[in-house]
């Protein structure tokens, strides 16, 4: 059969013509134009992620005002890059940036903010200061904070803090991971009883966390508590000991604490976690920065915002 | 020869590409967002020349790709050199601390990167001439390998560079540059295109990927010059492996996957036959273009980046179903 090239380019035009951009509120007819709000969010594809795309999308509906854009750079920073060159050519009113990395997004942000573009920096921080202000979580805090936790629970269990803790760490070098120990470590010094008695690498991921935990549980005994660096890895956890019948014999204890049927809150729900640690998404911050900084050209913001955590157990959860 | 049919002819098979290119601009200028002011955001200068800056390094490697497919070959290698490339000199310009000036490692850096790109170009073709392994197979192994090769030499880790007066710091800031990196693309579009169209080489490499036993029995010197084809696609590989690296700041072993495609799809839109044998550098650049102007319109009008891909699937197939049409009617 012939098909007549002229027809297929004409087909195919239409169909371009017809890609429509993701799904954004737009403003009602006869409004002024909408302020762009470009969201340049590292990776779609974690939890974390797509819990802050989820938050970003529900604040920012409220402005009816607002037009936003949430561009996925899937891992990849030489895309998350070229995405942000194409952003500053639109001329937003805001950009927010999850940067994928701290040294390559370091000079696209310093342009956005030579193009005037305010910029925020969300959760993860860059090589060089180029934002207008930066919203981070403390990770070393939330270590603490697990930290304390567990120094409670063991006093509770034995009359003292003594103990032996299984630790489950994350990709070895990344922030979260060296702070989300340091802080619990900090705690733990003060109290020689409570022993580390292994630590493995699980690289955030529940299947990986699953089969170190397997090994661990046939070569140690007795464990008290198990620290996961993240929900995930502390349900991988979780599931072995359960394999082997030991999953009365410790509890779990991870951070995130995302919402949602596969988040660490409904884990602790189940019963599954004795705690989790809500990592905070930082989504609720930015908006409200972004949004004075939209309208209120005077407004200063401080350079960083920290944002807290919050302890999540069973007895802290509406009933 | 093969006979000129089709309803295009001559002229028309190779102005395709350039009715490809054509097309999308026409798309871009209709769907492009406009400015406060009212300008079209899609024509401005700098979005043209970001264009043109985001495709360097596909560009760059595509006119070598170019010159291996037209020969008859094929390079799978090439995203996995790039990011040799990238990491080779996150580990000249960070680990290594010699005792000379930095601009001196600078251009030490660029130097031993695309040597060392054209050294692994050498060995995928001396094993595919001397060997007589299909290019297929060695570059899908050396795609392989060199992954391998790249994440061993830095423990699996990126390479950050450094700021300010940091050597590092100094090659990001030179090869970054968008004026740089076009400039650069053209030279080489240039001589690849000269190098094809004028030389006796460039005859050679047509012949040969046209009819390689035809060309054995007129004695032409095969294995060198598909050798050559091989070095170039090595070497410039880490080149734009270079360009990588101070886009991005940073030499990461795991960068660059998938890049062989789009090479490959930017030298297949631009009418170029993975048979071999025929093929235009002037096509190739106008294939980059397309794919670059796609991305870029798609990006304008905000358009989820998983249906980029789907787009860029469309394009390739049409392309080459156009291509086909415009062969002998007896070809499958």
């Amino acid at each position: 059969m012939k098909i007549p090239a002229r027809l297929v380019l004409a087909l195919l035009a239409g169909a371009l013509a017809g890609c429509k951009p993701s799904p954004t509120p737009q403003p009602a007819a006869g409004s002024p134009a909408p302020k762009l709000v470009v969201f340049s969010q590292c990776n779609n594809a974690e939890p974390y992620r797509a819990a802050q795309n989820a938050e970003m999308a529900r604040l920012w509906a409220a402005h009816p005002d607002v037009q936003l854009t949430i561009m996925d750079a899937q891992q990849d920073s030489a895309k998350q890059i070229g995405q942000i060159e194409t952003a500053i050519r639109m001329a937003p009113s805001l950009l927010i940036v999850a940067p994928n990395e701290r040294a390559p997004l370091s000079d696209v942000m310093g342009k956005a903010l030579q193009a005037g573009i305010p910029v925020i920096c969300l959760e993860r921080d860059i090589a060089q200061p180029n934002y207008t202000t930066w919203i981070r979580a403390d990770n070393e805090a939330i270590g603490q904070l697990v930290g304390q936790f567990v120094v409670d629970h063991l006093t509770k269990k034995y009359g003292q803090p003594s103990g032996k803790v299984v630790e489950l760490a994350g990709l070895k070098g990344v922030e979260a991971e060296i702070n989300r120990k340091a802080g619990a470590h900090e705690v733990w010094k003060d109290y020689p009883k409570i022993e580390v008695v292994t630590e493995a690498v699980a690289n955030w991921l529940q299947s990986t966390a699953k089969d170190r935990m397997t090994e661990i549980l046939s070569a140690v005994p007795q464990i008290d508590v198990v620290y996961a660096r993240n929900d995930p890895m502390a349900m991988g956890a979780y599931l072995a000991a359960r394999e082997q019948g030991r999953e009365q014999e410790m509890i779990f204890v991870g951070i995130d604490g995302l919402s949602g049927d596969a988040g660490g809150i409904e884990k602790v729900r189940q019963g599954i976690l004795a705690a989790t640690f809500v990592y905070p998404l930082c989504v609720d911050q930015a908006v409200a920065i972004g949004d004075r900084l939209m309208r209120d050209p005077s407004f200063k913001p401080d350079k960083v915002y920290t944002m807290t955590s919050r302890l999540v157990t069973k007895d802290s959860l509406p009933r | 020869m093969k006979p000129p049919g089709g309803s295009w002819g001559r002229t028309g098979r190779l102005a395709r590409p350039f009715i490809g290119l054509l097309l999308v601009v026409v798309l871009g200028i209709v769907l492009s967002p406009r400015t406060a002011r009212g300008s079209l955001i899609f024509l401005s200068p700098g979005n043209l020349t970001d264009i043109l800056m985001q495709q360097g390094e596909i560009g760059i490697i595509a006119l070598a790709m170019t010159l291996v497919i037209i020969a008859g070959g094929i390079d799978l290698s090439v995203g996995s050199v790039l990011a040799f490339g990238a990491s080779l000199a996150g580990l000249l310009l960070v680990r290594w601390t010699p005792a000379v000036s930095g601009p001196a490692q600078v251009a030490a850096t660029i130097a031993a990167v695309c040597a060392a790109g054209a050294l692994l170009g050498a060995v995928n073709g001396v094993v595919i001439t001397g060997l007589r392994l299909p290019p297929f197979v060695m570059t899908l192994a050396s795609m392989i390998g060199v992954r391998g090769l790249t994440r061993w030499m830095t423990g699996n880790t990126n390479i950050d560079f450094g700021f300010d007066a940091a050597p590092s710091a100094r090659f990001s800031d030179l090869l970054a540059q968008k004026p740089l990196i076009l400039s650069v693309w053209a030279v080489l579009a240039v001589a690849a295109h000269l190098l094809l169209a004028r030389t006796v080489l460039g005859r050679y490499l047509r012949a040969i990927g046209e009819n390689e036993r035809a060309a054995a029995f007129t004695g032409l010197p095969i294995k060198a010059a598909r050798l050559f084809t091989y070095v170039a696609c090595g070497g410039a590989a880490a080149l734009a492996g270079l360009i990588h690296a101070a886009r991005s700041h940073q030499g990461n072993p795991n960068d660059g996957v998938a890049y062989e495609l789009d090479a490959i799809a930017a030298v297949v839109i631009g009418g170029t036959a993975l048979a071999g044998g025929q093929g235009t550098i002037l096509g190739t650049v106008t294939g980059t273009l397309v794919l670059g102007v796609l991305t870029n319109v798609l990006r304008l009008r905000m358009v989820d980046s998983n249906v980029e891909l789907m787009v860029k699937a469309v394009i390739i197939i049409i392309a080459v179903w156009l291509q086909r049409r415009g062969r002998s009617p007896a070809s499958p």
